[in-house]
């Protein structure tokens, strides 16, 4: 376990507008359990520090492949400039040595008090919005005890304050964290555990099982990602909206698909996800919307 | 009632095209104007032909005669939709321009491939012989004979200023002609030569003049406006429609009574705005209208209302007929105006709620009214302006968020708490300062008052930086232009960059307010406006005209400063570069960048790469502060002709672009020729990477107060407008607000769209833009201001 004044984190962006109410700033934690075959931030799976490369901003200078003490980057007229990323150890001089910020690395250490720098800046914007601070990831149940600190802290600054789960944790962890959550979004991917074990790796038993104990401690938006016949069968949102409406959840949002994590594993040098996926289309998800509301629950798209 | 697409197709637009970027050619192969578009003699003809027969008499009193001749003798007509009537042309496609002001550029115009359809054969060897009789007696020939030989050097455009003869502006003070009528204020001017028959003031011939030709201008208008109403009369007796009969015979009750006498309905007083505004801009080509169309009209319309005179639907149609007007009027530009006016037909605008004097909000029915005028139109003139102040009713931010999301640019918002206090320190009298209105852009004036605004020009402030690392010096021609000042080898800090950098706007501003100085007493001399005069306060009371003296302020006199965002990232990146990380010398960094960074790209990346204004950094934001507060407290230390002193201003329009072609590259890894950041406020296009929430803390930092009014873009996708985020939007704008930010406009457009309209334009036609402070065709810009709108950031939902 990290120590609780610094957290692995990927990005802290400011004017989420997508990550609960009103104008937020969302923290990214690193590393996350899950392998969820539409994950649209692969960067942020491993908790440690990854390479990013952005080819389309490369210049062809060369400068990387004399950075790098492994010889791991090549350059060619015909294929451009390549990373073996078996030979990388990760210590970034690349990075350092690009004019372009073609390379990059994704995830630093933060301490509690740096993330709040950054988020206090736009507390007008929250006041006026009606926004707040979201933890996100990855998982951000993996550093827990760094999100606590962090959501301790918004609390005292009285910052409204959302964490964005898979619930993929210890309960206990989640436990301690909710105190200080003022809105729980819940991710849930499948209701059928085989389905869950094939997409993402993982059982959804403990995603279930913290589904139905958080909720009775907080606020809960269930945050649904659509897939085009995996998870949008109108028998399965049915099921959802009904077991939102039995544990008293505020909303549902529907999430739809998109390719955002393709360009990015790319990037990271990893094989896309083989499986073609995309978004049902807009009036599926009206249908969808409606099966929803008919069950006397909020539905939302997109956030 | 008219519906909005029946009534658009009416509009004839008078937009010039913008096909120049500074001194070069962009888009030449376009007309300026539209097709069918005309240059109309009728103005000068109409104006030689009395100026001929007034020679030897006083000037105030030949300009008087001169528009009375005008007045009398113009060809009027009434076209078939109109219920608001006058027309500044003898054709409803003709644009006038001001030969009296400038011949030269008209005549170059006309007779180069951009400007040939504007005239015929015939119009060319009559234009021929007018410009004759003004050659030597128009304002511009009189200033360059006036100038002396060190001052004619810097009149002549180099990249760091373009001086300006365009773009006077003012707001006639309708709210107490619509009290006395023209009549009333007759009767006052001669109320005040009596008086001065008594008691024999020391300028008594010259205050005889003036009210003489006061009353000369006056009552040719009276006239103007019954010749109309002899018009409409003649046509409803022609005229078997009887809906049209009736309209006719309305409009022709309407012109026989105003402006002659007060205005008693809505609609009268709307024509009789409309006569004052159209002569206003017959005398002297003027820009802007202004006026706090809500607080002018409201009380008329509710009047009108309660006592059933009106419905809402027909007011509706009165302003969206008078949308259709002041879209009619329109200038000749230079071409090279055109590369900073790029897609303006006469830079008006209108605005709306805000406080009185005593500040309680104004907002009433009309307000809303107007915008929804706008929302049908949808029209690049007038744009609106909306005052936002704590007292602003929430139904009013959604209002203006859904005018806003169409795309059209406005209304564009202006910030009360953090203006009042900025034109408080301008010297604007308490009572004043809650009334204030803007007429064009983002120019600042308040109604009724003499503020005789002018715009000097454009400061292209990117080049007093250049100058301040060459001493000054031209590297070229080794002519020293600039201040002398210090060897940059010597600077030890950014702060002597800084230093250096505002003794060179001190010394650029000095040289261009003594242009101005004579060119205002060449104004006062040669240039007198009787009928401006009279319908502003104070003239008559003094017996003096509106060039004589000023509204005591420096409302008046003013820069339009560009590219300040460029200056505060290349000396943050000089301070990063040079100062903190030492990875070269001053010396070497001005050696590379003046061969604008061939084969050192390195260090190019590295400026690129230092910190940038818009990110709510503080290592970079603070000296944005600095060279904002710093440069504009030494253009104050200048004074103009009244003694009041010279100030910037925020208005850019689009000489981010149109100049920046003459400014070699700059520190901030900006190549040669590059077009600046826009606006006054806004980052450099793609330099502000950590969203719309820093870009506004970072303009906060940049007080209005100690600075200027300011001018920010922003530019967002229609969806952040819309449903579920609309009221998000608006939190947005409370920020904005709370910030004291003094002023945003949007574009709200997708870039996939932009980039169409590029492929496509036959298709996006009506398509609008914000370009600067005013919104404009996007077909009518060329193609690289179109590249430069489409390369402002977008603000990205996350």
């Amino acid at each position: 376990m990290r120590s609780s004044n610094s957290g692995v984190i990927f990005n802290v962006q400011r004017f989420s507008v997508h990550d609960g109410p009103g104008i937020r700033t969302t923290v990214f934690m690193k590393g996350c359990p899950l392998r969820c075959l539409w994950c649209s931030n692969p960067e942020s799976q491993d908790f440690s520090p990854v390479l990013m490369a952005r080819d389309i901003l490369c210049q062809g200078c060369g400068a990387c492949v004399k950075a790098c003490p492994q010889g791991a980057i090549t350059l060619s007229r015909k294929e451009g400039r390549k990373i073996d990323r078996q030979k990388c150890d990760n210590c970034f001089q690349c990075v350092s040595a690009c004019l372009y910020q073609s390379l990059t690395v994704c995830g630093e250490p933060m301490s509690v008090d740096e993330v709040m720098d950054e988020v206090l800046q736009d507390r007008l914007f929250y006041k006026n919005s009606g926004g707040g601070v979201t933890v996100s990831g990855g998982e951000a149940l993996m550093q827990s005890r760094f999100v606590l600190a962090l959501l301790e802290q918004c609390k005292k600054e009285n910052l409204h304050t959302a964490l964005d789960t898979s619930g993929y944790g210890k309960w206990q962890n989640m436990k301690a964290l909710l105190p200080f959550v003022d809105l729980l979004l819940f991710d849930l991917k499948h209701l059928d555990p085989d389905e869950h074990q094939r997409t993402t790796g993982v059982d959804n038993k403990i995603i279930l099982e913290n589904l139905k104990k958080s909720a009775k401690y907080t606020s809960v938006w269930l945050r649904i990602p659509l897939i085009a016949d995996f998870n949008d069968s109108n028998a399965h949102i049915k099921k959802i909206a009904c077991l939102g409406k039995a544990l008293g959840v505020e909303k549902i949002s529907f999430l739809p698909y998109h390719e955002g994590g393709i360009t990015k594993n790319r990037q990271l040098g990893k094989n896309a996800c083989l499986l073609k996926m995309k978004a049902p289309d807009d009036k599926h998800i009206l249908t969808l919307k409606g099966i929803v509301e008919k069950n006397g629950l909020n539905v939302s798209v997109g956030n | 009632m008219q519906t909005a697409s029946g009534l658009r197709e009416k509009v004839i637009s008078k937009a010039v095209r913008n096909i120049k970027r500074g001194y070069t050619d962009d888009d030449s192969q376009r007309g300026m104007y539209r097709e069918e578009i005309r240059l109309d003699l009728q103005r000068s003809r109409l104006m030689t032909e009395s100026f001929k027969q007034t020679d030897g008499q006083a000037m105030v009193i030949r300009r008087a005669k001169a528009l009375a001749n005008l007045l009398d003798k113009m060809d009027i007509f009434i076209r078939e939709h109109e219920r608001i009537v006058g027309y500044q042309t003898s054709d409803p496609n003709g644009i006038f321009h001001p030969i009296d002001q400038n011949w030269r550029s008209v005549l170059r115009l006309v007779n180069s491939e951009a400007g040939k359809t504007l005239l015929d054969e015939e119009g060319r060897k009559e234009l021929d012989e007018l410009c004759a009789y003004w050659k030597g007696k128009s304002m511009s020939d009189r200033h360059q004979e006036s100038l002396p030989e060190d001052l004619k050097r810097y009149w002549t455009y180099e990249g760091t200023f373009l001086w300006t003869q365009l773009s006077e502006l003012g707001i006639p003070d309708y709210d107490n002609l619509f009290k006395t009528g023209l009549k009333g204020r007759i009767e006052q001017v001669r109320a005040r030569l009596e008086e001065i028959d008594r008691t024999i003031p020391v300028d008594y011939v010259d205050q005889k003049e003036f009210l003489e030709a006061v009353i000369i201008a006056l009552e040719a208008v009276i006239r103007f406006a019954r010749r109309y109403a002899s018009l409409a009369e003649a046509m409803a007796a022609q005229e078997d429609q009887p809906d049209r009969k009736a309209e006719l015979e309305e409009v022709a009750r309407i012109c026989a009574r105003v402006p002659e006498r007060p205005p008693e309905t809505f609609a009268e007083a709307v024509q009789f705005f409309f006569f004052i505004h159209l002569i206003r801009y017959v005398e002297y080509s003027t820009l802007g209208v202004g006026i706090r169309i809500d607080r002018l009209f409201g009380p008329f319309y509710e009047k009108d209302l309660r006592e059933g005179r009106i419905t809402k639907a027909e007011a509706l149609d009165i302003l969206q007929l008078l949308w259709i007007k002041l879209n009619e009027l329109g200038l000749v530009y230079s071409p090279t105006v055109s590369s900073v006016y790029g897609g303006v037909a006469s830079l008006q605008a209108v605005t709306i709620g805000g406080t009185d004097e005593a500040g309680r909000d104004v907002t009433n029915d009309l307000t809303y009214l107007v915008l929804e005028a706008a929302r049908r139109l949808q029209l690049i003139e007038p744009s609106i302006v909306l005052r936002l102040h704590d007292g602003t009713p929430d139904e009013l931010y959604e209002k203006a968020v859904d005018v806003i999301k169409t795309g059209i640019g406005y209304p564009s918002l202006f910030n009360d708490e953090a203006l009042i206090p900025l034109f408080t320190r301008w010297g604007v009298p308490d009572e004043d300062v809650k009334n204030y209105a803007v007429t064009g852009c983002v120019y600042i004036e308040i109604p009724g008052k003499n503020v005789m605004r002018r715009s000097v020009g454009y400061f292209v402030l990117p080049k007093c930086l250049w100058w301040a690392l060459h001493q000054g010096v031209d590297p070229k021609t080794g002519e020293q232009r600039g201040a002398r000042t210090s060897d940059p080898s010597t600077f030890e800090s950014w702060r002597d960059v800084l230093d250096a950098y505002v003794e060179q706007v001190r010394f650029f501003a000095t040289k261009m307010e003594q242009l101005e100085r004579i060119n205002l007493e060449l104004y006062e001399k040669f240039c007198p406006r009787p009928f401006y005069s009279a319908v502003v306060q104070g003239c008559i009371e003094k017996g003096k005209d509106a060039r004589k003296w000023v509204y005591p302020s420096m409302l008046h006199h003013f820069t339009q400063v560009i590219g300040g965002t460029n200056v505060a990232d290349a000396i943050t990146a000089i301070r990063k570069v040079v100062f903190d990380d030492k990875k070269l010398s001053l010396p070497q960094l001005i050696r590379i960048m003046d061969n604008n960074w061939a084969g050192h790209d390195d260090i190019r990346q590295a400026c690129l790469n230092a910190p940038k204004f818009g990110n709510d950094d503080d290592y970079a934001d603070q000296v944005a502060r600095e060279v904002h507060r710093l440069g504009e407290a030494a253009m104050e230390t200048v004074k103009d002709r009244f003694g009041f002193s010279h100030r910037g201003d925020g208005s850019a329009v689009s000489a981010t672009y149109g100049l920046a072609v003459d400014t070699p590259a700059t520190p901030d890894g900006r190549l040669d020729g590059e077009p600046f950041a826009d606006s006054t406020l806004a980052p450099s296009p793609g330099k502000d990477k950590k969203g719309p929430t820093a870009v506004l803390n970072s303009c906060a930092k940049i007080k209005a107060v100690e600075t200027y009014n300011h001018l920010l873009n922003q530019k967002f996708l229609p969806k952040f407008l819309e449903d579920d985020l609309k009221p998000t939007f608006i939190g947005y704008l409370k920020t904005w607000k709370e910030l004291n930010v003094p002023h945003i406009q949007f574009n709200i457009v997708d870039r996939e769209k932009l980039v169409a309209a590029q492929t496509y334009p036959e298709k996006y036609a009506d398509m609008i833009v914000r370009v600067a402070g005013f919104s404009a065709y996007f077909v009518d810009l060329s193609r690289g201001l179109q590249d430069h709108i489409i390369a402002r950031t977008e603000q990205r939902l996350m």
